[in-house]
């Protein structure tokens, strides 16, 4: 287990330069961003050891963003109302963006002329665009069922 | 003359003054990545803090309606919504407004100037720094991805720039779609001929990692929340938005692969 510490420490950094960054980028303030990026360490972390235990990508991001809401919701009454936000911006780093742009450059690739193996490039855009799908509808339910069975507040 | 005494007329441009202050509101909210019930509620709240009875609201990608019913009287309202973006402070402040109208004791003047003044005064983050942040970030999600480190700077320098003229194209009024099929060709051609010069491994994967900054995660989330809190119209309305999106993006790393000589037209 501690070989795995490394690699989970370098996940749980990014993750919150990544949630951190994109915070700034929805225009958080300067208070809110430390816990936007540690919603984003939260969040990575427990992807990744829901993966190092042989979880799919998509259990492990509905853990890690259950996980994070729970952890956020706790602590509503410091952060008020914007702790569905941060727990949105701290699961920002999950979304599989890379997934979709494989995806759709697989379907264009579909398309080309003189395709040498288009059934083996149709399934692996079909298999990443489903992970697309499978994994956001993960994290969206993940942040809001514990966000609505809390009642969370919005304003 | 006759119509400025009559108490029906004035009540409706009473009501009338009240609809368009909270359709203001709402479409701030929109504007700044509130999901649709939040809008619903906090128009509700800031009309029903000025003595409306009942308000009714239907909510389109591209504008908001409200009917106000008060002391007998109805009128209902549209207002067009411009881009949908993230804001968080701007969002945050207004709902702490609405919170504060719905505790009565505001006037309409009084609360249309607070907007303004939270539109004008509200900060923002300056762009460069604003550059440099999604500039790490997209690097940082390279690093999540399997980038290695000379991959690494390439990719922010990529996210940083990319960014950046993103800022200035939205600034100066360019189509959404057209913005991320440029953004997206620019930054993984910069990433790609980066991670290429400083002989990473990992050049495709870069390419990939900058133009992460397109990928709309707050929209493709909001869009499951709507569906979930029973708007599937306007859920569906962002999905397609967010899968047009990521189609220009995905032609611009199409073409940009296609420069590097990574892929054939």
């Amino acid at each position: 287990m501690l070989e795995l510490l490394p690699h989970l420490l370098h996940q749980a950094l990014f993750g919150a330069l990544a949630a951190a960054g994109f915070g700034v980028l929805f225009n958080f303030g300067f208070k809110a961003l430390p816990w936007c990026a540690a919603a984003g360490a939260l969040a990575l972390a427990v992807r990744t050891v829901g993966q190092d235990l042989a979880w799919s990508l998509e259990g492990a991001s509905f853990a890690a963003a259950i996980v994070t809401s729970c952890s956020v919701s706790a602590l509503r009454r410091h952060l008020g109302p914007a702790c569905n936000a941060v727990a949105l911006a701290g699961c920002i780093p999950m979304v599989p963006g890379a997934f979709f742009g494989q995806a759709l450059l697989g379907f264009l690739s579909v398309t080309a002329p003189n395709l040498v193996d288009a059934e083996a490039t149709l399934i692996v855009a079909v298999q990443s665009l489903l992970r697309v799908i499978f994994t956001l509808g993960a994290i969206g339910a993940g942040l809001l069922i514990p966000a609505q069975l809390l009642r969370n507040q919005d304003f | 003359m006759e119509q400025q005494n009559d108490p029906v007329i004035t009540r409706h441009r009473e009501l009338e003054r009240i609809a368009n202050m909270a359709l203001r509101a709402g479409r701030i909210m929109m504007e700044s990545g509130a999901s649709v019930s939040v809008v619903h509620a906090g128009v509700g709240m800031i009309a029903r803090g000025f003595g409306v009875e009942d308000v009714g609201m239907r909510s389109g990608y591209a504008s908001l309606e409200v009917t106000v019913h008060a002391g007998g009287n109805t009128i209902t309202r549209m207002m067009q919504v411009g881009r949908l973006g993230v804001n968080h402070r701007l969002d945050q402040a207004i709902r702490r407004l609405a919170v504060r109208v719905s505790q009565g004791g505001m006037s309409v003047d009084e609360v249309e100037a607070e907007i303004g003044r939270l539109v004008r005064e509200t900060p923002r983050h300056p762009a460069w720094v604003v550059a440099l942040a999604v500039g790490i970030a997209c690097a940082s999600f390279g690093r999540l991805l399997g980038v290695d480190w000379p991959a690494f700077g390439a990719v922010l320098v990529a996210g940083t720039v990319g960014q950046y003229m993103r800022h200035q194209l939205l600034h100066h009024g360019v189509n959404v779609f057209i913005v991320a099929g440029l953004i997206a060709f620019l930054a993984a051609t910069l990433g790609g001929i980066g991670s290429t010069l400083l002989n990473s491994g990992t050049v495709s994967l870069a390419m990939m990692a900058s133009i992460l900054l397109l990928v709309p995660g707050v929209p493709s989330t909001n869009a499951q929340t709507d569906i979930m809190d029973g708007y599937p119209t306007m859920g569906s309305a962002r999905a397609v938005w967010v899968l047009m999106i990521m189609v220009f993006a995905s032609v611009g790393v199409w073409f940009a692969e296609a420069l590097l000589g990574l892929r054939s037209l």
